[in-house]
Parts: structure tokens; C-alpha cells; sequence
């Protein structure tokens, strides 16, 4: 089957390709080049009037694990949404049908979990296997496990370390290791309630720059795709730029990815303690070539945290609304933080979260090393993007709401001097392409030949550019239409995405030691095979290829 | 050619700690556990096939084709509009299949525990809470307290696992372990040379007094337990380090206020955070219940007491609770899904009434059908949650039945 989409304003940055009206072709849910097609063509779909972009990929998104559902279960009276085409569950923490419903119909097509813990691992894919439509992956969370860090206080080689962390990756089905609060969560269980980037912890003696060091090493070193992928220390806390400085400092101009940059980007300047350091991370960000981040920008609202860091939500409960909240020290693996909580556009802080999440976009000079996240749902749910696209798109609707919000803010912002508006290129970019290269998906954010035919639609002669990016009038999954005109016309199941670098098989061994004497699992257990993933997970795995062989 | 003393290691899903650390012994579609005159032994060998047994689809008392036993279920559910499944236990995809069928049904589902799980969940959704898990309790936990003694009957092996463990990653001296309420001379006894064990006798309704009472500096005997033994206990409780509280619901259901029982515990232990690190572990019951919130909750937003309705799952405690529904003859079909309990299954005659259940199934009166489905773990591979909802298991499958599985009985009849 050859289905041709002829004559839209295609948007391919990978091959620098900007608003050029050209044909895109599909055969078996792949694209193929017009020259290549030896077959009639069976579908054509006129695209004239119409944007094509391949279908967007959110790089960090909470949808699946242990701390999600225990949001759904927490906020029950949420839960009372009336959309008949939907279930009934809250888009602050929906179920998975509605989780895949809301993506596909906003034209996302591959999604991926950050904070996946390793012994959670299962539960998570199960999850995600639940959710229609889009392909999606994890990050595996290292850092704050006993094994890891009994690794670091015996002195392990980088070597064995790095037997470890391939070790995780392929037992876990993971894509990438993410690491939350370096060893502050471990710390934690120890009753220490705060960690900076140069201070030990109490029982390991271990500081977050050396577990920063060791990970983005061993990442490196394998040749895994994606950068280490960095929740910093002292998450939320004023006068945290400096640790966010340190963090990046850590890494030794080894590739590192910082996420939601927007939560540790905050001075203690002012009368209240609390200002931007927007200016000073995206100096970083725009000097150092290595260093990516996503933003996780906030919106107004209701929502709820959730985060392995069990250290800053246990901190954080005090602000917790509705009034619950609950926190957890996980199998001496990691921990997780539940919070839920309302940005009011009155509040001081709230109001200046929200412009220094824009600054961050708007200073960054170079949109593949940005990325457009709200952390769902930390800053705000997923279904929020089309407004944050409007926010970096058009300056003055920016600035409309910039003078609602409380007047003292302007003196710790430089938002209202910010004149840019993002182009359809940069958001095409910060999107699609740009997600696809750091996670090492050949296949997605590009329209070459062989690549997944994942394509979004949409309608230029919409002239609210929110409502385009909501509403994409076509979704090709696969090949197949997802959503034509707003309507759900297939259910698509998509797959999984890891990577596999090698490792000496004797780490097994050792682990297989551990677990017997300290783990309540066994590591047999606790691995989980494509087998199993692909017949009782429900989703097959699609394993991407490392940047290259294996250094040491 | 026999295939005797085949040595497989079985996952255990008869409770909700799914040890995978259990080597039975296989000959041809019958297992025995290696591990001899413990609890969890005969427990897990009663699943083999006895002249009890029922291999094959039965309508009423008569033995049926599997086909016929089908058709008989789409009558009995055709005719009648409202149709409720109650889950006895069942792996992740059971769960994943009733919902299924629900949806094209528009039944209610219900789990025999639900019951249990609203005192649990509800201080999660009305204050805060801390939570921990048994891997940490193993390794950090230098103090547990165990509210209530039927926690050792249900699981059997949390003593060994998880409160009085051979060995532990951070902990240098003998645990301290609290057992409050009525514990057996032996199991005191024997827990004595694996750690420090004070029993204290006490009624649980008397719960929330007893913690209060810890957090006073001026001590003063409560009913039920002297100034001495209070004492005893403040002064473990302010000494550990990473204290852990552990119950199970069913050991509060009978008292005056389980929930106040739990949401003092809870308050407790967040309170204890304060200043030292604690954590609550409760343990959930044996029929499957933490798989069946998890994947209801995910798939749903809600984890129990659901009912499609116009196209969406509407959740009402109240109002879906199988057992009021079943009083109140507001349901005309019950099918009860079955694959691990133990006891015998409460047949209402006040309705029809379907099983899909293990071969052993037994009932107080029989069904009007009854299908034999496998076992998750004996005879098919499968996903189950542990207590703590945050590992699950892969379960293997060691025998070969030949029977369906739950997942392809609810598949054919949605
Ligand atoms: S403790 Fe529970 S899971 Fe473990 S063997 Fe006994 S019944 Fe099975
Ligand atoms: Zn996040």
C-alpha cells in the first residue's frame, strides 16, 4: 500500500527541509522516495493549505510507573472529566487510554517516561504497553541505589561501572538512564535532608559530583545516544543555579542532559529571596556544546509533582494542594514524591516560575539543544504544549499575560525585554528533529527514506496558532491514519525503544550475589527479556543502535 | 520416559509478597515443593490436581464442552442487563481482559478485598503519608512495629524475608521488632535469637492511644498496657533510626474504627519524619489484590467499584460494591473470576452465577457454570504485583493442564 501526501509545506529540519512544498510517500508504514516506488500509488491526500511535520516526540513526560498511579489514586475527585469520548479520569493524571487519546490527537507520536525505576521497571512498561497510539521508552533511574553506590565507595572501575549501567539498560528495556538528585535520595533514608553537589553523604561518603562523573562517563563510554539525563540537586530551592552550574560542571564537557532547567534556574535575590538565574544557566547552555536541556515550563493551574526526588517532595508536602500528599523510599533503589499542586498566576514565585520557564526558550540561541517540555505533569499536563507554542510564538500574546501576573516580578525578569518569537522551523525543530538526535532514533523526526511514517498535519489556514498545534487535522501512525479531521479513526499499539551496549556478563554474577543476600527479588526476576515484554507486557521492544563501540 | 525431578523455581502467587525463590520438583502435571513442613509448602502443593479436582466445563452438576459452557454464559449475560464480575484473584492480564469485557458489557467489577483497600487508600487520598517497601525494610528498617498477628498467617514468610532476615546491607546490630497484639508464645519464641522481640499485648481499638502516649514526655499508664511496658516501647520507637510500620487490614476490620486505627499509624509515622526517617508497609491481602488496583487504577483512574456506563468507567464505592448489590438483588448475573483462592467461593443463589475458577475451586453451593481456568504461576506465565505496589513479578508456568486461561475465556465471550 503507497499512500501519497502531495504538495503540503513540508517541515523536515533533520534534512534541512523548511516550508518546502513537496510529496511525501508512504509504503508499509515507512517513507519512501519517489524513485523508489515500484508500485501504483493507492491513496493520495491532498496537502495543499497544509503543514507537514513528522509526528512530535516528547522527550520527558511522566506517563507510566508507580508514582502516576498513585496520583490517579490520590486524586480521585479529579476524576470526573465529561468528554464522553474519554474516559473519566483528570488530564493532571490520566489513565492510559486517555493519555494516548490526548497525544495522538495533538499529532505526538513517540513519548517518553524519564523515571523509570529499574525495580519498577515492569510495572511501567505495562503501563505504557497500555497506552495507544504512540511508540514510547524510559529513562532508567541510577544514582541512588545501594548497588551503584557500594560500586563507587569500593572504588569499581569505570569499566565495571559501565558493566552496570549496560547491565540496567538491556535488564530494564530502558533507553537512557536519567539520575534524580544525585544520591540525594539515598541520602535521605539516612535522615540527611539536603545534598549539595560537593557535600558527601553521610553513610557512603559519596558526593553528587562524583555520581554525575561516573554516569555521564559510562554513558560516554558505551556510546549510548541519549546524555545522562540530570535532575540537579537542590530542585526547587532559591539560589539553586549555582548547584545547576556545578552539575554541568561535573560532567567534564562530556555530553549532559538537564532536565526541566526551568525548576533549578532560581537566584535569592530580592526582598522575597526568590529571582531569575535564567541569564546565567543559558549562558551555559548556549557556551558548552555538550550540555542539552528541556525546560519544563509551568502554566497556571491545577496539578500534581511527582518525582523520585523523595528529598524535595518530603520538603515540598508543606505546599501540597489539595492537603496529602505522599512520599516513598523504594527497595533500595530510589524513592518517588507525590504532590499535587496549584500555580496561581497571583503568586510571587508561581508567576516568575512561568517567565523564567520562557526566558529559558527564549534565550537559548540554539533550538536542537532546548526542548519543549512542561514535565508533565509537574508544570502543567501535556495538553498544555499548543498554548506554550503560542507563548514562544507570538510576543504579543507572551506580554498580555505577562501584565496580568503581580507587577514585582518585572524586577527580577528580563521576560518583558525579550523580543523573539519562535518560527515554525525552531518549533519544528525543539519538537521533532531535535528530541530524535539526542535520543538516538534514526527512524523518528525526519521524513528520509526507511524512516517511521509518523506524520502530523496541519492546517495553515488556522490563524490561532494554538488551536493549529491542537487540533492537527491528519496523524499518520505507522502509515496508518490515527486521527483525520479530530476523529480517532484506528487504534494503533505502538512499541518500545532501548538501546543494548554490550557488557561483560560477569556483573550478573555479582549482582545475582547481591540480590540473593539483599534484595526480597531475585535477579532472574528482575530482568525483564523481549520475551516477556513483546508477550506479557504487551509492547514490542525496537532496539536503536549506540553512536558506536563500546571504549572501555 | 518420565519427567520426573525436573527442578523449576516457581514464583509463588498465592500471596501478595510472590516470593520466586521456591524450588518445586515437577513430574509430568504434578509439582511438590523441595522445601519441606513449611506453611507456604503445603499451601502451594494443595494446588494439585486431587479426585476433587475438575478439569472440565460444568453446567450446573453435569460436565459440558467448553463451547456449550460459552454459549450458556452469552445466554445468561444477554437476557440481563446488569452483570457484575467479582475478581478473586487474578493475574495482570485477567485484570486487563475483565476490563475489556466490561466495556463491551458495561458490567461493574468489584474485588472480594475492596473492602480492605478503601480503609488503606484512604489516608492517601485524605493527608499525607509515608510509605516504604520490603526490600528497604530488610536493609534500613533498624525497628519494626507489627500491628495485629494475622500478618504472619497471610504471609508466611515476611518474618524470614523481611522483618528478621539473615542478612542486612546497613544494619550493624539485632533488629527491634514490636509486636503489638496477640501473638503466639512460639512465634515470640523462635523470633528470639533473630532479633530484639517485645510482644506487648494490647487491643488494637486502643491503637491511636498508644502512639499519642509515646510522643508525651510525661508518661502515664493507658488502658491495657502499664507505664513500664509504655515506657519499654517509647524508648524503642525514639531510638531507631529508620522505624517501619506493618499491618495488615483484616487484622483492624473487626475492630471499632479501622480507619482511625490506619490514619493514626499513618500520622504516626509522618510525624516520626520529622525528625528520624519511618515508613509504612501494610500488607495486602493474598488474592491479588495489588495487581488489581494497579492495572484498574492505570487503566481507569479508579481501582475499584467501577461500571462502564455511556462509553466511560464511572467509579462509586458505594454504590458498586458487589456485596450490597448482591443483598439488594440489584444484579442478575455474578461471574467471579478465581484463580488463587484457597477457600471456598460464597455462592448467592440470589442471582446467576458464572465461575471462572482454578480446578480446585471450592464453592457452598455450585454455580450455574463453571469453567476451569489455569493457575497464574502453575500453569500459565503471567505479571502480579507485589503488597508494596512497586515490584511485580513474572510468573512461569510449571505444569501443562491444557486449560484456558482466564484471559481466553473473557476474550471470547467480550
Ligand atoms: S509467603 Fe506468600 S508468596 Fe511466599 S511462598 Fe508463602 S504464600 Fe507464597
Ligand atoms: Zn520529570
Amino acid at each position: 500500500m503507497i499512500t501519497q501526501l502531495k504538495s503540503g509545506n513540508v517541515y523536515d529540519p533533520h534534512n534541512k527541509v523548511f516550508n518546502l512544498k513537496k510529496d511525501i510517500f508512504i509504503q508499509d508504514g515507512k517513507i519512501i522516495n519517489k524513485k523508489n516506488i515500484k508500485f501504483k500509488i493507492d491513496k493520495v491526500i491532498n496537502c495543499t493549505d497544509k503543514i507537514v511535520m513528522p509526528g512530535a516526540i516528547d522527550l520527558h513526560t511522566h506517563i507510566g510507573g508507580g508514582k502516576v498511579n498513585i496520583a490517579r489514586l490520590m486524586l480521585e475527585e479529579f476524576h470526573n472529566e465529561k468528554d464522553p469520548s474519554y474516559d473519566s479520569s483528570a488530564i493532571i493524571a490520566p489513565s492510559t487510554l486517555k493519555t494516548g487519546l490526548k497525544y495522538i490527537e495533538m499529532g505526538y507520536t513517540t513519548c517518553f517516561e524519564p523515571a523509570l525505576l529499574p525495580i519498577n521497571a515492569r510495572q511501567a512498561h505495562a503501563e505504557m504497553a497500555d497506552i495507544p497510539f504512540i511508540d514510547k521508552g524510559g529513562y532508567a533511574l541510577l544514582g541512588n541505589d545501594d548497588y551503584f553506590l557500594n560500586l563507587l565507595k569500593n572504588k569499581s572501575s569505570q569499566s565495571t561501572i559501565n558493566d552496570y549501567v549496560a547491565f540496567i539498560l538491556k535488564a530494564t528495556q530502558s533507553i537512557g538512564i536519567k539520575v534524580v538528585n544525585p544520591g540525594g535520595i539515598n541520602a535521605f533514608k539516612f535522615n540527611q535532608r539536603a545534598l549539595n553537589v560537593d557535600e558527601k553523604s553521610k553513610y557512603y561518603d559519596i558526593t553528587p559530583r562524583e555520581i554525575v562523573q561516573k554516569l555521564t562517563r559510562a554513558l560516554y563510554d558505551l556510546g549510548v545516544p541519549h546524555p545522562l539525563h540530570v535532575h540537579c540537586s537542590n530542585l526547587g530551592i532559591p539560589g539553586n543555579f549555582l548547584s545547576t552550574i556545578e552539575t554541568i560542571k561535573a560532567a567534564n564537557g562530556l555530553p549532559i542532559h538537564l532536565t526541566h532547567i526551568q525548576f533549578q534556574s532560581y537566584g535569592n535575590n530580592g526582598d522575597k529571596g526568590f529571582s531569575s538565574a535564567a541569564v546565567e544557566i543559558s549562558n551555559y547552555l548556549n557556551k558548552i556544546d555538550n550540555l542539552t536541556c528541556d525546560v519544563g515550563q509551568i502554566m497556571f493551574g491545577q496539578t500534581v509533582t511527582m518525582s523520585g526526588d523523595s528529598m524535595s517532595q518530603h520538603r515540598n508536602h508543606k505546599h501540597a494542594h489539595p492537603k496529602k500528599w505522599m512520599c516513598m523510599d523504594i527497595e533500595c533503589d530510589a524513592g518517588c514524591g507525590v504532590v499535587p499542586f496549584k500555580y496561581k498566576d497571583k503568586s510571587f514565585v508561581n508567576a516568575l516560575q512561568w517567565a523564567i520557564g520562557l526566558e529559558i526558550f527564549l534565550l537559548a540561541e540554539d533550538p536542537w539543544k532546548v526542548f519543549l517540555t512542561t514535565d508533565h505533569p509537574n508544570g502543567a499536563p501535556f495538553t498544555s504544549y499548543p498554548h506554550l507554542i503560542k507563548l514562544l510564538m507570538d510576543k504579543t500574546f507572551r506580554n498580555d499575560i505577562l501584565n496580568q501576573l503581580p507587577k514585582d516580578i518585572l524586577n527580577h525578569t528580563i521576560l518583558h525585554t525579550l523580543n523573539r518569537e519562535y518560527t515554525l522551523n525552531e518549533i519544528a525543530i525543539m519538537t521533532r528533529s531535535a528530541p530524535a538526535k539526542i535520543l538516538g532514533l534514526k527512524k523518528k523526526g525526519n521524513f528520509s527514506e526507511g524512516s517511521d511514517a509518523d506524520i502530523t498535519v496541519y492546517d495553515k489556514k488556522i490563524n490561532d496558532i494554538e488551536e493549529m498545534f491542537a487540533h492537527p487535522i491528519l496523524v499518520i501512525k505507522d502509515g496508518k491514519i490515527a486521527v483525520e479531521n479530530g476523529q480517532i479513526k484506528e487504534y494503533i499499539w505502538g512499541k518500545t525503544h532501548t538501546v543494548t551496549p554490550e557488557y561483560d556478563k560477569a556483573i550478573e554474577k555479582d549482582l545475582s550475589k547481591f540480590f540473593d543476600k539483599y534484595h526480597t527479588m531475585k535477579l532472574d526476576n528482575y530482568i525483564i527479556s523481549d520475551d516477556e515484554m513483546n508477550r506479557l507486557v504487551g509492547s514490542p521492544v525496537y532496539v536503536n543502535d549506540c553512536l558506536r563501540k563500546r571504549k572501555q | 520416559m518420565t519427567s520426573k525431578n525436573n527442578n523449576k523455581n516457581l514464583v509463588c502467587p498465592f500471596c501478595s509478597l510472590h516470593c520466586d525463590d521456591i524450588s518445586v520438583t515437577t513430574d509430568n502435571n504434578s509439582y511438590k515443593v523441595n522445601e519441606k513442613n513449611n506453611v507456604c509448602s503445603k499451601k502451594i502443593d494443595s494446588y494439585n490436581l486431587n479426585n476433587r479436582s475438575i478439569t472440565l466445563p460444568k453446567k450446573g452438576s453435569e460436565f459440558v464442552t467448553l463451547s456449550d459452557a460459552l454459549k450458556n454464559i452469552h445466554d445468561l449475560i444477554k437476557g440481563h442487563n446488569e452483570t457484575l464480575i467479582i475478581n478473586h484473584g487474578v493475574d495482570l492480564s485477567g485484570v486487563r481482559s475483565m476490563l475489556n469485557f466490561a466495556s463491551q458489557r458495561n458490567c461493574i467489577i468489584d474485588h472480594v478485598n475492596s473492602k480492605f483497600l478503601y480503609q488503606n487508600i484512604g489516608v492517601v487520598q485524605r493527608t499525607g503519608y509515608m510509605a516504604t517497601s520490603l526490600t528497604e525494610t530488610k536493609n534500613r528498617a533498624d525497628t519494626i512495629i507489627v500491628f495485629g498477628n494475622k500478618i504472619l498467617d497471610k504471609s508466611p514468610r515476611l518474618l524470614d524475608k523481611v522483618i528478621t532476615p539473615k542478612n542486612s546491607l546497613c544494619l550493624k546490630s539485632k533488629k527491634e521488632v514490636l509486636l503489638i497484639g496477640d501473638f503466639s508464645e512460639k512465634i515470640v519464641k523462635d523470633m528470639k535469637d533473630k532479633c530484639n522481640v517485645t510482644n506487648i499485648k494490647f487491643d488494637l481499638n486502643m491503637t491511636n492511644d498508644l502512639l499519642n502516649a509515646t510522643l508525651s514526655s510525661d508518661l502515664k499508664n493507658i488502658k491495657g498496657l502499664s507505664k513500664n511496658n509504655l515506657a519499654k516501647i517509647k524508648k524503642i520507637i525514639d531510638k531507631s533510626k529508620y522505624l517501619v510500620a506493618t499491618w495488615t487490614t483484616s487484622d483492624f476490620i473487626k475492630t471499632r474504627n479501622p480507619k482511625k486505627i490506619i490514619s493514626s499509624i499513618s500520622k504516626f509515622i509522618v510525624n516520626h519524619n520529622k525528625l528520624s526517617r519511618a515508613g509504612c508497609m501494610p500488607i495486602s491481602g493474598v488474592l491479588a489484590d495489588a495487581t488489581s488496583t494497579q492495572a484498574l487504577t492505570w487503566m481507569t483512574g479508579f481501582p475499584s467499584r467501577i461500571k462502564h456506563i455511556e462509553e466511560t468507567f464511572k467509579h462509586d464505592r458505594n454504590a458498586f460494591n458487589s456485596e450490597i448489590l448482591i443483598a439488594n438483588k440489584n444484579i442478575d448475573v455474578v461471574i467471579h473470576i478465581s484463580t488463587i483462592n484457597a477457600g471456598k467461593l460464597k455462592i448467592n443463589k440470589n442471582v446467576k452465577n458464572i465461575v471462572l475458577g482454578h480446578p480446585n475451586t471450592s464453592f457452598t453451593s455450585m454455580p450455574d457454570i463453571f469453567i476451569p481456568v489455569g493457575i497464574p504461576g502453575i500453569d500459565y506465565e503471567g505479571i502480579m504485583f507485589r503488597t508494596d505496589n512497586v515490584v511485580s513479578v513474572a510468573l512461569k508456568g510449571i505444569r501443562s493442564l491444557k486449560l484456558p486461561t482466564t484471559k481466553n475465556i473473557l476474550d471470547r465471550l467480550a
